[in-house]
């Protein structure tokens, strides 16, 4: 990277003047040796991306820092700052800047180009060559500008604003008009610290470490069983037996989700049984259903998670190599260690990148408690319940209670569990270690 | 000897069926319960005996689409049907586009391209959600039903990794011939590669379907207005005394997924396998 900076720095100070007009006004070298077109549009660039920086480029940048210093005041009238405004066109102008500076460098490295084929005696290439490539060799810029633009502004620019966020001491009260600063890592040591945040968390934490440990075990393990179930040779009518874990699967899960809630709650069927047998009715998801309402969590999930594993285990399991189960039976294995030392080390090393996938989506997994038992807020926990993941915690925080930079700083500790964790399961997974075991 | 292993067979099948008939009741009996409690007469939850309504009758359905003044279903249905057409044809077409040039140009930003989508998707998706809505608030666009698509289809190319994984299985001999043949990168795509990748497309649009078909998170937050509710929204603010309301409501909406999904099992079975492998 560096190197090819220098040479392209050796090659502006070797070129002519042309080219050196162009680093002062784009375009200058391409124009005057008559790419026109392509020349017009640096210059054009360049006017615009000054005009935009003299109009409210520079200014943005400068609330970037500041994040407004001016206060509404309405007495006397005056327009105060918005400081989540200029945060947010504060990034917008460190973008612009960044676009405009990759292309400048494009416009020199163009410009040298062209002297370059004008001084071995070639005609520099015309406007229609240049577009037509756009559609042959550099086709796939023609089609990423329309995906990385909508990433860019719907996913990078939220992710960027939220890790800033977490700097600042947005939300509560304060919220525009008041004036939003910089705090450093203040809202990282008050999660940490504050006995308002800290003993929720770590409790949080703990339970969501053990709930996608758990939930991840036994999905994985019952999807792979019921593939295994459905794959055995005495089974007839596979198609049909297999029917019923895909409706599960089809079924939107936040139908599911509410189905079951209403399943269990006080006037559901299961209750209703109870107390057709004499016994009092049972509050599964009430404010004091602590495990009741964990461990249904976990049965749900499973039900819900189980046929897409199963169906991914299926495609999988036909690709085993059936010899080795031959002569596994002819040594005398039973089918208990024919699964154990077969089956289920070849299913791991196939399926660790998805094993992971739901580990990480466990661990995230908003819906399941977000529907069973929403909006419940239980002593000893700050805005939280003893079954919300901390996910749901972010949810509650930030949308329903406008915590915003502590819910920001939440996030970025997700962000940094789940990538650990990803990070090292990867590097020590049998498919990262040993490539080619089963290849 | 032999007669041994008979027996242990044929205990063997039992255990098996047994297993399967559990296996069909766990996974068919919810769907079953909410099924018939959207034909329950009553409408009220307590007035089941056990799982099951008293009287059936398919008053509910009629009233779903005919008592609308407190819980318009039909606006929500049309709603969720603009949603998810509308993001599935955009999202379809940026993921295959995408995932096609990642999986056959070589160009200096991919490798840089591909781990920043790695690290993008480890953050949770919530985090991004919460700025969009700070965003749209400034920008006014909250209740835009438009700005729903806008932001499905702009999130579908960050999981173009199965599909990239198709795109890696068709050989590469083809385009070699075709550009032979004096075809430009464009053409080699839509005359060669899209006719092959039906299967492909089918899942992405199948996928870019139902997650806003069925997703209630995004709606919620954006769509303050009853009218401009999505299905998911407005199914979740029923009163639990409207269960069979509520059951009418999903059986309408899970019906034609069912469908879909019972004629596509196939694709979807190979296009996670292919994808997940490679991933």
């Amino acid at each position: 990277m560096t190197n090819r900076f220098k040479t392209l720095i050796k090659n502006f100070i070797e070129s002519s003047w042309r080219v050196k007009l162009s680093a002062v006004l784009m375009g200058g070298a391409q124009i005057s040796y008559g790419c026109i077109g392509k020349g017009l549009l640096f210059f054009l660039t360049e006017v615009a991306a000054v005009a935009y920086f003299v109009n409210r480029g520079i200014s943005d940048i400068e609330g970037f820092f500041t994040l407004g210093t001016t206060k509404a005041d309405a007495w006397t009238g005056t327009l105060g700052d918005n400081s989540v405004v200029m945060l947010l066109m504060g990034i917008f102008a460190w973008i612009v800047l960044g676009i405009f500076v990759a292309i400048y460098v494009t416009n020199l490295k163009d410009a040298l180009a062209v002297e370059a084929d004008v001084k071995s005696g070639k005609k520099p290439k015309s406007f229609l060559t240049e577009l037509k490539e756009l559609l042959d060799k550099k086709f796939y810029i023609t089609v990423l500008v329309l995906p990385v633009i909508g990433v860019c502004i719907f996913n990078v620019l939220p992710i960027i604003f939220m890790i800033l966020i977490s700097f600042t001491n947005y939300g509560g009260s304060i919220v525009p008009p008041e004036l939003v600063d910089w705090v450093g890592i203040d809202n990282f040591k008050k999660i940490l610290t504050l006995s308002k945040f800290a003993p929720t968390f770590i409790r949080i934490l703990g339970w969501n470490v053990l709930w996608a440990i758990l939930s991840t075990t036994l999905n994985y393990f019952a999807g792979l069983g019921l593939a295994l179930l459905l794959n055995k040779d005495c089974v007839k009518g596979k198609a049909f037996w297999r029917a019923f874990p895909v409706l599960a699967y089809a079924i939107p899960g936040f139908i599911t989700l509410l189905a079951f809630k209403f399943m269990f709650s006080y006037g559901g069927p299961i209750n209703e049984i109870i107390r057709m047998n004499g016994g009092t009715a049972i509050g599964f998801l009430d404010l004091d259903a602590k495990w009741s309402a964990r461990i249904i969590g976990l049965i749900v999930n499973c039900w819900i998670s189980v046929p897409s594993i199963m169906l991914l285990a299926t495609g999988h399991l036909s690709n085993r190599d059936m010899s080795l189960y031959e002569a596994a039976r002819i040594d005398g294995a039973t089918p208990l260690q024919q699964f154990k030392k077969l089956t289920l080390p070849f299913m791991l090393f196939a399926t660790t990148p998805v094993l992971l996938g739901q580990f990480i989506g466990n661990f995230n997994n908003f819906g399941i408690f977000y529907f069973l038992r929403g909006g419940l807020y239980l002593d000893g926990y700050f805005l939280a319940s003893d079954t919300d993941l901390l996910i749901n915690w972010l949810y509650n925080l930030s949308i329903d209670n406008n915590y915003y930079c502590i819910g920001a700083a939440i996030s970025l500790i997700i962000f940094a569990i789940t990538s650990v964790i990803s990070l090292v399961v990867y590097v020590n997974s049998p498919s990262f270690k040993e490539e080619d075991t089963f290849q | 000897m032999i007669k041994q292993n008979k027996a242990s067979k044929i205990i063997d099948v039992t255990l098996t069926y047994a297993c399967l008939i559990a296996v069909a009741f766990v996974f068919f009996f919810p769907c079953l319960w909410i099924v018939l409690a959207s034909f329950s007469k009553s409408g009220s939850i307590y007035s089941f005996r056990g799982f099951f309504p008293t009287s059936y009758s398919v008053g509910t359905f009629k009233k779903l689409f005919t008592d609308t003044t407190m819980y318009n279903y039909p606006r929500w249905f049309v709603n969720t049907l603009f949603v998810a057409v509308g993001s599935c044809l955009l999202g379809t077409f940026l993921t295959i586009l995408t995932a096609y040039t990642m999986s056959r140009f070589d160009f200096k930003a991919r490798k840089p391209m591909m781990k920043s989508t790695m690290i993008l998707s480890m953050f949770p998706s919530f985090m991004g959600m919460t700025a969009i809505y700070i965003l749209m608030t400034q920008f006014g666009m909250i209740n835009q039903i438009w700005g729903l698509i806008l932001i499905y289809a702009a999130g579908a190319p960050m999981g173009y990794l199965t599909q990239k994984g198709f795109f890696d299985t068709i050989p590469k001999a083809i385009d070699e011939a075709a550009k032979i043949d004096g075809a430009n990168a464009a053409q080699i795509f839509w005359k060669i590669n899209l006719p092959l990748s039906k299967p492909i497309i089918v899942y992405t649009a199948l996928t870019s379907f139902t997650w806003p078909w069925s997703d209630f998170i995004l709606p919620k937050l954006l769509l303050k207005e009853k009218d401009l509710y999505t299905v998911a929204v407005g199914l979740m603010s029923l009163d639990e005394t409207e269960f069979a309301r509520f059951a009418a409501g999903s059986v309408f909406i899970a019906v034609p997924i069912v469908i879909l999904y019972f004629c596509l099992v196939k694709n979807m079975v190979n296009g996670i396998a292919e994808g997940a492998v490679k991933g």
